[in-house]
């Protein structure tokens, strides 16, 4: 039996294919994409264009509007915080049921919530149980383009993301077409029904057959992970599973840390620009019905930017040192942010529209990306469940702040100084760090391939004997 | 060309400063944009007439209500300075008050119009209400802040070419109407199909009451299941397939694989295309 190992330098220090095969890199992946991109495009921008029922449901029940925005609120927040369970379903039985549970879960909450007739019962229907089924959906997809792709992951990962601003375009006139025809309640128990739709996308997501021969169970076992796939460790990968629901030995990974601290500050500052576009762009004398336009100039930017950026990402020059790619991105997003409240006119509000859409669409499509590659793909399921769960707090800060920004000031440019000088310093942070971050892992490399090879030379002498 | 548009863009642009004119009111509500209660509200607008280089020292004016000649209004005009004025105070007492009026330069050289009426509700919705049978129907009408408050508000129904007041005293299980200063709502519990049509709600004021009008539609519980269902069967329809194409795939690969199952998700020669120097692999020959 010939066993041999070879670490490329062209891949990063951590880009280690710990799966123990070959992913597809293609064939049936892409259909996999597909799901994901569905999955992934009900996950964000359900929230978001909910917000057009808002006045009806509004006027029907009594209701305010702070206490009818909770409702989106919610639903986001319930999504992200469910990162950690819907990590471990999925590590346990695979992105296929998860997703399918995941649409049903969802088409199940928009048909109950259509029978509503007070502000709680939409905030359970829609809020926790809807905020459940996309939870479930989201984490899935990524794990399982992680299982399908390793040289094109950037570019599956910028397609699946892309889903985003695809389904915001769609949805949104699809949601006001149904809002005049069917009133809110019907147009509620239609998008349930479009929601089952990602239980298309869960059968799409053929589930990986790994190996399974005790020869090979050897062979397979990887320093660093715990030894899921064998058959003879089933009991003892239960209970593993459980350790990593909320595993904290996650924050001893440099790279992780660094990930995270980044991504606070992107996220605290990323949401409260869409949320006050418009209304920045009324008060410097902009017509109502252009202020709307810019975000849909930034969506449809987005859409685009997504798999190009991720395209750009995964060339060989940029791949390995994809960490320092994050980092540019974020700093081009924050200095849109800055640089906005320096023009006055509609064409350069425009202009802005189009660079906050490149920026935006640059940071998430890498977003889970660079997650993945720090992580690798055994651990990417709990990781990305354990800062979707950190996540949703600056998520849910961000824009409430930015609006007692403007409460106190009275201007909306400081709104665009505090997200741009955050988001610049958290993509500096990340560049800064990662040089450190890099450094050390050159330094490690040697080591651990050293490691490695004793590994091998080991296999090979227990399989030959 | 470029003469005749400036004369009369001119004159359009002069329509909108003065034209002196007064009227008195009863106390009651004002014609918009003035506001009434101590002074005299006074609306004054002017226009210009063509080929004003040749001034006559007099002209003739009168007024007109509705597109009728106002009786006695016939005046000579003095040329004052650079302009003519036409003045005449008006008594509005009731609605037949209200209404078009205009003041006539010479004969038709210079019209100038003002228009009398109650505050008109400026948000009308255009898209109807959609509402389903046996829910609970809400319809709103609102005055805008920038015009006065109106004294209460009515709700009517309309029955043909008619409309009937509805009074939600007389049917309190039906008809709910909550009034706030500037909104109005009315409730229409238990909705059948026959409540749908058009609703109008009137803002009443001492001089006459403003008119809106919104649609309310009815329908039944049916209506939204009908694509709903269409999607339920477009979604087992495509995840049958799928799976189905799946079990095919993976029977054709078992039989064709000598039972190497990792063949269909695992790379092997086949899908390898480029010259994979780049991957970290563990390369196992059996």
């Amino acid at each position: 039996m010939y066993v041999s190992l070879c670490l490329n330098r062209n891949m990063s220090p951590a880009l280690a294919n710990d799966l123990g095969y070959k992913p597809l890199d293609g064939g049936w992946g892409w259909m996999v994409v597909v799901g994901a991109h569905i999955s992934i495009g009900f996950a964000y921008s359900t929230p978001k264009v909910l917000s057009i029922f808002f006045e009806e449901i509004q006027e029907n029940l009594g209701a305010s509007y702070r206490e009818i925005a909770w409702i989106s609120s919610i639903m986001l927040a319930v999504m992200y915080a469910g990162g950690p369970v819907s990590s471990v379903l999925v590590s346990r039985f695979g992105s296929r049921p998860i997703v399918i549970l995941g649409g049903l879960l969802c088409g199940v909450s928009m048909v109950t919530a259509s029978f509503g007739n007070s502000i709680v019962y939409l905030y359970l229907c829609i809020g926790v149980i809807g905020g459940c089924g996309l939870s479930l959906n989201l984490n899935a997809s990524l794990t399982i383009i992680s299982k399908y792709f390793l040289n094109k992951r950037p570019l599956a990962n910028g397609l699946a993301m892309a889903g985003s601003p695809v389904f915001l375009c769609i949805m949104a006139p699809v949601n006001q077409y149904l809002l005049q025809k069917f009133g809110w309640r019907g147009s509620l128990f239609i998008l349930g029904g479009l929601m089952l739709n990602c239980c298309v996308a869960g059968a799409l997501m053929r589930p990986v057959v790994l190996p399974r021969k005790p020869s090979t169970c050897a062979a397979q076992k990887n320093v660093e992970e715990e030894p899921n796939e064998c058959n003879t460790k089933q009991k003892r990968s239960c209970m593993n599973n459980a350790k990593t629901f909320l595993d904290f030995t996650f924050f001893k990974d440099r790279g992780f840390v660094i990930y995270l601290i980044g991504n606070i500050l992107f996220i605290f500052g990323a949401y409260a620009p869409i949320v006050f576009l418009s209304a920045y762009a009324i008060s410097q004398g902009v017509e109502e019905y252009s202020a709307a336009y810019l975000l849909s100039i930034m969506g449809f930017v987005d859409m685009f930017v997504r798999p190009g950026t991720c395209l750009i990402a995964s060339s060989k020059w940029i791949r390995p040192r994809i960490q320092y790619f994050f980092g540019f991105a974020m700093v081009f997003n924050g200095t849109c942010h800055l640089l906005c409240p320096l023009i006055k006119s509609y064409a350069f509000l425009v202009t802005y529209a189009v660079f906050f859409g490149v920026g935006f669409g640059m940071v998430f499509g890498l977003i889970f990306e660079c997650l993945m590659d720090l992580m690798g793909n055994q651990r990417f399921p709990s990781a990305v469940g354990l800062v979707t769960i950190i996540e949703c707090f600056p998520m849910l800060l961000g824009p409430p702040a930015a609006g007692l920004l403007v409460d106190v000031f009275g201007d909306y440019k400081y709104i665009f100084f505090m997200c741009g000088s955050v988001i610049v310093a958290g993509g500096v942070f990340i560049f800064v760090m990662n040089i450190y971050n890099y450094h050390m892992l050159e330094k490690e490399k040697p080591a651990k391939v050293r490691e490695q090879n004793q590994m091998t030379i080991e296999n090979q002498a227990s399989a030959s004997a | 060309m470029s003469a005749s548009w400036k004369q009369l863009l001119f004159q359009i642009l002069l329509l909108l400063v003065s034209c002196r004119r007064i009227n008195t009111k009863t106390p009651g509500p004002t014609p918009p944009p003035l506001v009434p209660i101590t002074s005299l509200p006074t609306d004054e607008r002017s226009a210009s007439l063509e080929g004003n280089q040749n001034k006559l020292p007099n002209i003739t004016g009168f007024w007109r209500k509705d597109g009728d000649e106002v009786e006695n209004s016939q005046v000579t005009v003095q040329l004052e300075g650079d302009q003519y004025k036409l003045k005449r105070v008006f008594s509005i007492v009731s609605e037949e008050s209200l209404g078009s009026y205009s003041c006539v330069f010479g004969s038709e050289e210079a019209k100038i119009e003002f228009v009398l009426a109650a505050p008109q509700i400026g948000e009308v919705r255009d898209k109807p209400i959609v509402s389903y049978v046996g829910d609970s129907g809400v319809i709103a009408c609102k005055m805008e802040e920038t015009k006065p408050k109106p004294i209460t508000w009515n709700w009517y129904k309309a029955n043909g070419t008619d409309k009937e007041q509805i009074f939600a005293v007389a049917e309190l299980l039906r008809y709910e109407i909550k009034n706030e200063e500037r909104k109005t709502k009315l409730v229409v519990h238990n909705l059948t199909e026959a409540d749908g049509g058009l609703y109008y709600c009137g803002a009443v004021y001492a001089i006459s009451t403003t008119m809106s009008h919104v649609e309310l539609k009815v329908i039944s519980f049916q209506e939204p299941l009908k694509p709903f269902i269409a999607i339920v069967i477009e979604v087992s329809v495509l995840v049958a397939a799928i799976l189905l194409y799946e079990r095919c795939q993976s029977k054709k690969n078992y039989t064709a694989g000598n039972g190497t199952i990792d063949q269909t998700n695992t790379m092997t020669q086949g899908e390898n295309n480029e010259p994979e120097e780049s991957s970290s692999v563990r390369q196992r020959k059996i």
